[in-house]
């Protein structure tokens, strides 16, 4: 009765199911989590990871790594989702979301290959982590933002912390203030796009600078720029978005004219409404002229002799962030140049740094944003810190936002692990097992911290074992010293809100992948693409 | 001259080389049967609150992870053409009732399962189906008995919530009482509005980042876009909205500007200007704040709407537009004019938000009603936020079935067990061989509490023989228990799971059909498929009865 093979599914269809499949699955993810786990903690190595064009980047964030990897496998993407949702809902702590991810996946992986229910495992890891959850809430501490000082003492700790597992570590004391220094800066929705970074290679990192204002590369200028003044103090400052040369006024305008003076006038006429455009500049006091579209040699040399600087082709976000430093807006047109659209700063001047010359706007009135001038080596090297520095900007908008911090080293999580394993003994049935599985997984942070930093982990482990069951809360590794320490006190500190979304995350992951018993891969379509089989399966589900 | 005239003996000799036909109870029944039963395997194991997740990958290969029968289905392309009359089967089930598409399928396939035993013990197919019929039109009967609660007020939300969890329950077990609150409050509130209720009017919106706890609710409308212009924020606004691109008019037909002499030139582009500013200045002085377009926003407009004040927004899908014209009582406008009081419409709060990294602009009424709710969900991977979303629709196609018809019945599996017990005893009282059919149809019932227990992990037939025991009671609402350590029964009516009555009454008539029709076929005509564009696959539901 089973003469030819029945055909239930297109041809070229692969599908696996049943507890295999979980447990490969379990095993694709392990294989991500073993890809970034080096990479976790201030002794953490680098990742170099060449992409298909060839491009190097040198780096020690989960997320970037992951992202670069470029992984196809279904039920490891998830992994590469969460650090990506990490990286979006906090900006740091990538790296240890994918660890717990693994390590809770790895924990569950023998309960499946015996034969528990993965649902069963399911909703003991989501009861486990709601009250991980909890926990971190009640012992987050909570820092006084009435206190300016104490406020901005914190938030320096988070982003030294966050700091410390990064490339640049070392001068983590120098760019931690920088950081705080610069979000400081913002309004109050800390918009991040009103913190440039530009980066300049040449020099060391320490010559970085923090500017309360704005820089930008200097454009492209056309001859008479030399002449221009380079330096002025209180300029009004004309921010415009009006192309000043010669050009047709409208495309596919046309003029006909029939006798030779008509034409001279039509030469004078273009002429004169380029001029009137620059006097009504002139006019208004602007002293600095920048503009989203080019500055011709004429306008330039105008500017020039009447002693006003002008830059054209600025990127639009700098010529927004000159706008929020130094109030006015964006003129389409130059018929209305008042002094309320005009903006002011205390100092503009044109510096150079490195090979490059530097438009500064500091001292600003308004200073809701700024801008950080990265110097450093190598050109992977400056990346990689750009990638740190947007890591702690991130942790220190968060810390701005939720002022509660726990104690980081692996501190917390062991407390967690403490927490759960004693909750696990309140709790009849498989669940006690599961949720004790959970607990154990929650080291796995201290353990790669230690082993990452080439001590003994088990030794380590046992340590912070001991003095967490003594009621020692904040006991995380101790890096420099090779121990244990009092997290709190040695002033590792964590935003609470980076955790409770790394567990959540970790766990809604965790709960997915093993929730899946089946993949089923359709052939890919072929170069039709799009169109399903007719009459069915085209559009999206319900 | 005599032609050769072909002799016409055998079927395959009158059709195109390379057709493929199959006839008989061998070559056509029972493979039939075994392509559906295959099928309701796939989608068995995700039936039920412990159902589990199937990674689906489609032809373009995007990755779905869900248990939502409807979307496996779709996106796994079923070519077998017997097959494929369940997977219509479903789909009807997805556009009368949008909840309650396994049940079809695991049930369809479980009635054609027993009636390959019937066929193979020598019952006719003819009598097989007509017993199905009977018991499906007795079933039917019988399930109005079954009601257990009717759910009265539809504005209750405690009570719509409890309506609704049942529904979640079975996509996303462990956040079906957050779920549940969450659409039941999206749902009453766009309900009091007006007697209809529309599902489009409830907006889901996914943002990458936290969890899914984090989701929350928006009374108006929320946009993954940035506004255009300087003004980020208005509260009490009267908003204006343009179908047309905020720019200078193009003409469609192609045309040059004549320009004749010096004059002209020098107040070409000032008049240009002049005619943007006084548009703007138009809208605005009609006391408008924001503005929204369906197309372009000029550079010259957004510079006058920053001069005047006022936030402007783009919008891209006309969709979009329509629904926001909904939400703030507006109309849209064709051209750009300043719009009559009637044509304006009324936001209460309008700004922008970052939502993890994500910048939103929300359309937020203060009121507690309002005509579109948009549910904002947070997740941490893309496939969780999917799944959720099919979670929400589910939710909200229960909540519509349940504006057309107020009854639920006790799920569970309490219902089918009730259902099966009851046919048995019809069944025994049938003369003919209609009977074995009809008993047939009961153990088919069973499949539902059996997978409910085979999913959670429990011996299946431990539960069913203690739900019989229960039943026969006459504790009418006894369901599978699986949060029981191991087999256990509790009344579902009490913990709160209960079914739409609708979803049961057109699961079982679509399921019986469906296996009906499938059973019907004797004969399979496979034409050869063409070679040049796309042939649409072999029409198979040329089913001829016998």
């Amino acid at each position: 009765m089973m003469q030819p093979q029945i055909i239930l599914l297109k041809e070229g269809t692969d599908s696996s199911q049943g507890v295999p499949q979980i447990v490969s699955n379990i095993n694709a993810c392990g294989a991500i989590a073993d890809a970034v786990r080096t990479t976790l903690g201030p002794r953490g190595m680098d990742k170099l990871i060449v992409d298909n064009s060839g491009k190097a980047t040198i780096s020690n964030d989960g997320a970037t790594i992951l992202k670069t990897l470029d992984i196809v496998h279904p039920a490891a993407r998830t992994l590469v989702d969460i650090a990506k949702s990490q990286d979006a809902e906090v900006g740091d702590g990538t790296t240890s979301v994918v660890l717990l991810a693994g390590e809770f996946l790895k924990q569950a992986k023998p309960y499946i290959e015996e034969g528990v229910h993965p649902q069963v495992v399911i909703r003991a890891f989501r009861r486990a982590a709601a009250l991980a959850v909890d926990k971190v809430k009640e012992l987050a501490v909570q820092i006084k933002k009435s206190d300016p000082e104490e406020q901005k003492s914190m938030l320096l700790k988070c982003a030294s912390t966050s700091l410390s597992s990064k490339l640049v570590a070392h001068q983590k004391e120098f760019f931690s203030k920088m950081v705080v220094d610069a979000v400081l800066m913002l309004d109050e929705l800390l918009p991040l796009n009103m913190i440039g970074i530009k980066k300049i290679t040449g020099g060391a990192l320490e010559d970085s600078r923090l500017v309360d204002g704005v820089a930008f590369k200097k454009t492209f200028s056309y001859a008479g720029f030399e002449m221009q003044p380079k330096s002025y103090s209180d300029p009004k400052i004309a921010l415009l978005n009006v192309e000043l040369e010669l050009k047709a006024e409208k495309e596919n305008a046309e003029i006909r004219i029939d006798n030779v003076t008509e034409y001279q006038k039509i030469v004078d006429a273009e002429w004169k409404i380029l001029y009137d455009k620059l006097e009504k500049i002139h006019l208004s006091g602007a002293k600095v002229v920048l503009s989203k579209l080019p500055i011709g040699d004429v306008a330039t040399q105008y500017f020039a002799d009447r002693d006003m600087f002008c830059a054209g082709r600025v990127v639009e976000e700098d010529l927004r962030r000159t706008m929020k430093a130094c109030g006015g807006s964006i003129q389409t047109s130059v018929g209305n140049l008042k002094n309320n659209v005009l903006g002011t700063c205390q100092k503009f001047e044109e510096i150079q740094v490195g090979g490059d010359r530097y438009n500064l706007f500091t001292g600003c009135p308004q200073a809701k944003t700024c801008t950080l001038l990265l110097r450093g080596g190598a050109e992977q090297f400056i990346e990689e810190t750009e990638r740190s520095l947007h890591d702690a900007i991130m942790i220190v908008r968060r810390a701005m936002k939720n002022d509660a911090v726990v104690a980081g080293g692996g501190a917390i999580e062991m407390e967690l692990s403490k927490y759960l394993r004693d909750c696990s003994r309140t709790i009849a049935g498989k669940e006690q097992l599961l949720m004790g599985a959970m607990a154990k997984a929650f080291e796995v942070i201290p353990r790669q911290l230690c082993e990452n930093a080439g001590f003994d982990a088990t030794n380590i482990l046992n340590k912070l074992r001991q003095s967490h069951a003594q009621g020692g809360r904040w006991f995380g590794v101790d890096i420099l010293n090779e121990d244990i320490a009092d997290n709190y006190e040695a002033f590792v500190w964590e935003p609470s809100v980076v955790k409770i979304n790394a567990i959540t995350a970790a766990a809604e992951a965790t709960c997915l992948i093993l929730s899946v018993d089946e993949t089923i891969r359709n052939p890919k379509s072929s170069q039709e693409g799009g169109g399903g089989p007719p009459g069915r399966g085209r559009g999206r589900p319900m | 001259m005599a032609m050769h005239v072909p002799r016409a003996p055998g079927f395959a000799s009158m059709l195109k080389e390379g057709a493929k036909h199959f006839s008989g109870l061998d070559e056509a029944v029972y493979r039939n049967i075994e392509a559906c039963k295959e099928l309701a395997k796939t989608t068995r194991s995700a039936f039920g609150p412990h159902g589990q997740n199937k990674m689906v990958i489609n032809h373009i290969e995007k990755l779905f992870v869900t248990n939502d029968a409807a979307t496996i289905l779709s996106e796994l392309e079923v070519q077998h053409p017997a097959a494929k009359m369940l997977v219509l089967a479903t789909h009807q089930q997805e556009l009368e009732v949008g909840d309650g598409t396994n049940f079809v399928l695991v049930f369809a396939g479980a009635l054609l399962e027993h009636a390959e035993m019937l066929l193979r013990m020598g019952l006719s197919v003819t009598e097989v189906t007509e017993g199905y019929e009977l018991a499906m039109k007795k079933a039917l009967e019988i399930l109005p008995d079954l009601v257990c609660e009717n759910q009265k007020d539809l504005r209750e939300r405690t009570a719509v919530a409890r309506a609704l969890k049942t529904s979640v329950m079975s996509k996303q077990y462990g956040n079906e009482d957050f779920l549940a609150k969450l659409i039941a409050d999206a749902c009453v509130s766009i309900m009091s509005q007006k007697s209809s209720f529309n599902v489009d009017n409830i907006r889901v919106s996914k943002i990458l980042g936290a969890g899914v706890l984090q989701s929350s609710l928006v009374q108006g409308m929320v946009f993954r876009r940035a506004v255009e212009g300087e003004v980020t924020k208005m509260s009490k606004c009267k908003i204006a909205v343009y179908s047309c691109p905020l720019d200078i008019m193009q003409t469609e037909t192609k045309g040059t500007v004549l320009i004749k002499n010096a004059e002209e030139l020098m107040n070409f582009s000032q008049g240009e200007e002049n005619l943007v500013e006084e548009q703007i200045k138009s809208i605005s002085d009609t006391g408008c704040t924001v503005i929204v377009s369906g197309g372009k926003v000029g550079e010259m407009a957004v510079h006058f709407c920053n001069k005047y004040g006022i936030l402007i927004l783009r919008l891209m899908s006309k969709w979009d537009l329509r629904r926001l014209c909904k939400a703030v009582g507006a109309t849209p406008l064709p051209r750009v004019t300043p719009p009559t009081p009637e044509e304006a419409g009324y936001c209460d709060n309008v700004y922008i938000d970052e939502v993890g990294d994500t910048p939103v602009i929300v359309f937020k009424q203060d009121k507690e009603e309002s005509s579109i709710t948009t549910i904002m969900i947070r997740g941490s991977t893309d496939n969780i936020m999917d799944d959720m979303e099919r979670a929400i629709n589910d939710g909200v196609n229960t909540f519509k079935a349940l504006t057309r018809d107020v009854r639920m019945v006790p799920g569970a599996g309490a219902t089918e067990i009730e259902l099966a017990k009851q046919i048995t005893t019809i069944g025994e009282s049938t003369p003919g061989l209609e009977q074995y059919a009809i008993k047939k149809f009961a153990e088919a019932l069973e499949v539902v509490p059996r997978t409910i227990a085979e999913n959670a992990g429990v011996k299946a037939t431990e539960v069913l023989s203690l739900l019989y025991a229960a039943h026969q009671e006459g504790k009418k609402t006894v369901g599978v228990d699986i949060e029981a350590a191991g087999a256990g029964v509790r009344d579902a009516q009490e913990a709160g799971i209960l079914d739409l009555y609708l979803a049961k009454f057109w699961g079982i008539k679509f399921a019986t059909t469906a296996a009906c029709t499938v059973l019907k076929v004797d004969q399979i005509i496979m034409a050869k498929m063409a070679g040049g564009p796309k042939g649409k696959a072999p029409g198979p539901q040329d089913d001829d009865d016998d």
